[in-house]
């Protein structure tokens, strides 16, 4: 039995970068429009601290970068959420962004294959 | 073969309006001077809303803000209650507890905000800055040095000095002559004694010496010296002060600034990869345990001239100071706990080390926050919470008069609690239990560690109050315990006698310190005890046991379970060769 690889498209990629301890609040926030999960590094952010002057302390330097994966479709939908739960109309609480991928691939569970794969023939 | 599919199934409604906007049009053009050369782009400064600021700067604080709260309130409630409910009486002078207490929620903030950004960014760059520009002799100087400093710095020390005032100098004027005019030798000997420490700690980190050795060898002479001391009636009364100045020392200043100082040389110096880190408390906890004793035979038999001095002054001094010479002093003590300090590492930082402070302006905020956080801090521990523990301490013995055998067991259980919620809500002891978690790879839990330390402390703290009301000599706890730690350290693994031991001065930080002595002196105070110390000095032996204890089980369960699986191996082996 040969192994096939089921490719996964209308995927696109959001980014969110925001301050340290913040990230779980904002895939928590998109776990609930429907993203599956997110991936989350730690970075460090250069620029906004000098140009807000004394300001500059309450804003940390040391970041998390969320990562998530969703679909298409939900897509828009979990923009907004993060950014209105990440607080991203304040200064310096982060930027985030959008990208289409060309394709992605996971794990796939086979009874879905199988099902959508029927429908796709049938129609 | 690929099949192609869709993510998911989900129809998207957009609540928001968006808005484009084409990145473009906000960034800068290229600017050509006269010459046609570019001329580099200058940022300008941001000019935000007052209500942008606001919604800035509320989170900030809120957070930083309810930390503290989260540690300070429980406790403050606890007393509240207990002196509602079972005591049956209101507090005096409500409203100056309540904005007692405010300032120290207020001060702490601070001062923890000022140590992350000012002190700790300082620390770290010294500390893996030296061993590259000096030899082990100067990076050792440096350490000893940092160790007094960071003495003189702690909040809890000053603490120590105003548990002095129950003393009489008619019964005790050793003990009241080294809390009066000896008081600033008995500080510096403190934090010779925390500097030694931090000398022998750091060499530990390069050299990697084993901790147990160091624990024999420091803790049976400091326990033989005691037991001398206990035999003349003099001395007897230093004992209670030299062994909880060792709790005292090792507070939210020392442990994080020696740490980081030491963890940065180790790094840079020591072959092993992994530097813990563990063991700078034990030894800054012990050390000046010993510092005190010996000041307290110099001072017995070099010049016991200075215990009949006294008397006769002392006599004219005026017993209550006016609350604005208390307010002065708590502003002068946050001042001189940690400019200082700030002058001495700057002057390595330049003159040792030429090299410029890392981020000068964030350094400078931290720096500055620290000390206000300090002075508020000192401003609310004099009239939030000593006093409300003061308070609750000098009320509790009225329940002896109404029941004899109840009121005991009152007071003890009242004790256990108190002890146990402190604990329980000391910061540091969470960020230790993470770095123990991660340093046994789980078999040690987070809340193992922490419910056991509290649950330690909380008996320690009780059987420091039964040794108050009973008049019991400190030593009857101190010997049998610290022989029980050592013994249980003979047995346990290496890293658990780390854990054990720097878990004892960990536990007392800046809430439950002031606290306690406050509790212990108003206790003490009515009782007619000598003085109220001690109570901090059982509070660090009884981590040390319970969680060396832990350990101990924790390591014979993975061998329980190991030889289980061998028998088990062994069963299947022999019975798969008899078939």
């Amino acid at each position: 039995m040969s192994r096939e690889i089921v490719v996964l498209t209308d995927v696109k990629l959001i980014t969110c970068i925001v301050q340290r301890g913040e990230a779980d609040k904002v895939v928590k926030a998109a776990q609930a429009a429907g993203a599956q999960g997110a991936t989350i590094y730690y970075a460090r952010g250069i620029g906004i601290q000098d140009r807000l002057g004394v300001l500059g302390i309450t804003v940390n330097a040391e970041k998390e970068v969320v990562k998530m994966i969703v679909s298409s479709d939900q897509a828009d939908r979990i923009f907004e959420r993060v950014y209105l739960e990440a607080g991203l109309d304040i200064p310096g609480h982060g930027f985030m962004h959008m990208t289409t991928l060309e394709k992605a691939a996971t794990y796939v569970p086979h009874d879905v294959v199988e099902k959508l794969s029927q429908a796709a023939e049938e129609s | 073969m690929s099949k192609r599919i869709r993510y998911g199934d989900f129809i998207s409604t957009v609540s928001v309006q968006q808005q484009r906007l084409s990145y473009n049009q906000l960034t800068p053009q290229p600017q050509y001077d006269a010459q046609g050369q570019e001329v580099p782009y200058q940022q300008t400064k941001l000019k935000l809303h007052p209500r942008e600021i606001g919604r800035m700067v509320k989170p900030y604080v809120e957070s930083r803000l309810m930390e503290q709260v989260k540690t300070v309130l429980p406790l403050v409630l606890y007393l509240l209650l207990f002196q509602w409910l079972i005591l049956r009486q209101d507090i005096m002078t409500p409203w100056l507890i309540t904005a007692g207490i405010a300032a120290v929620l207020l001060g702490l903030m601070l001062f923890i905000e000022g140590l992350q950004r000012g002190l700790m960014p300082f620390g770290e760059e010294l500390g893996s800055t030296l061993p590259r520009k000096l030899r082990l002799p100067g990076v050792l100087s440096v350490a000893f040095l940092l160790g007094i400093g960071v003495t003189l710095a702690e909040p809890a020390i000053g603490a120590l000095k105003t548990a002095g005032s129950l003393v009489s100098q008619a019964k005790a004027p050793l003990l009241y002559a080294l809390l009066n005019q000896w008081s600033g030798v008995l500080v510096a000997i403190v934090g010779v004694g925390v500097g030694l420490a931090a000398v022998i700690a750091t060499l530990r980190f390069v050299r990697g010496w084993n901790m147990k050795p160091l624990i024999y060898l420091t803790v049976t002479p400091v326990l033989g010296l005691s037991l001398y001391m206990h035999t003349d009636p003099l001395l007897r009364a230093v004992l209670g002060l030299a062994w909880d100045s060792g709790a005292v020392t090792t507070g939210p200043v020392t442990v994080p600034l020696v740490l980081a100082l030491g963890v940065g040389v180790a790094a840079a110096t020591s072959k092993k990869n992994e530097p813990s880190g563990f063991g700078i408390v034990t030894l800054a906890s012990i050390f000046p345990i010993l510092g005190v004793l010996l000041l307290g035979l110099f001072v017995a038999f070099v010049h016991p001239d200075s215990l009949q001095a006294v008397s006769t002054v002392s006599t004219h001094y005026a017993p209550e100071p006016s609350t604005r010479d208390q307010f002065q002093e708590a502003i002068v003590m946050g001042l001189r706990a940690i400019v200082p300090l700030i002058i001495f590492l700057f002057i390595v930082m330049k003159l040792v080390l030429h090299r410029d402070l890392p981020n000068p302006k964030v350094l400078t905020y931290g720096l500055i926050v620290a000390v206000l956080g300090m002075i508020i801090f000192n401003i609310g521990l004099t009239f939030g919470l000593s006093e409300l523990g003061g308070q609750t301490g000098s009320s509790i013995p009225k329940v002896l008069q109404n029941g004899s055998v109840g009121g005991y067991l009152l007071i003890l259980v009242f004790a256990w609690l108190l002890g146990f919620g402190a604990t329980l809500a000391e910061p540091a002891l969470h960020a230790m239990g993470m770095t123990v978690e991660n340093l046994t790879q789980g078999a040690f839990k987070r809340y193992g560690l922490i419910y056991a330390v509290s649950f330690g402390v909380a008996f320690g703290i009780m059987l420091g109050v039964m040794k108050l009301l009973f008049h019991l000599p400190l030593i009857y706890f101190i010997l049998p315990g610290y022989a029980v730690a050592l013994t249980l350290t003979f047995f346990a693994h290496e890293e658990y006698v780390n854990i054990a031991w720097d878990s004892a001065g960990v536990t007392t930080g800046p809430v439950t310190v002031p606290l306690v002595l406050a509790l212990g002196l108003g206790l003490g105070g009515e009782v007619g005890a000598l003085d109220g110390f001690g109570i901090l000095a059982l509070a660090s032996i009884g981590p040390i046991i319970s969680v060396l204890s832990v350990g101990l089980w924790i390591s014979w369960q993975v061998r329980r379970s190991h030889d289980k699986h061998e028998q088990e191996v062994a069963m299947h082996q022999e019975h798969t060769q008899g078939a």
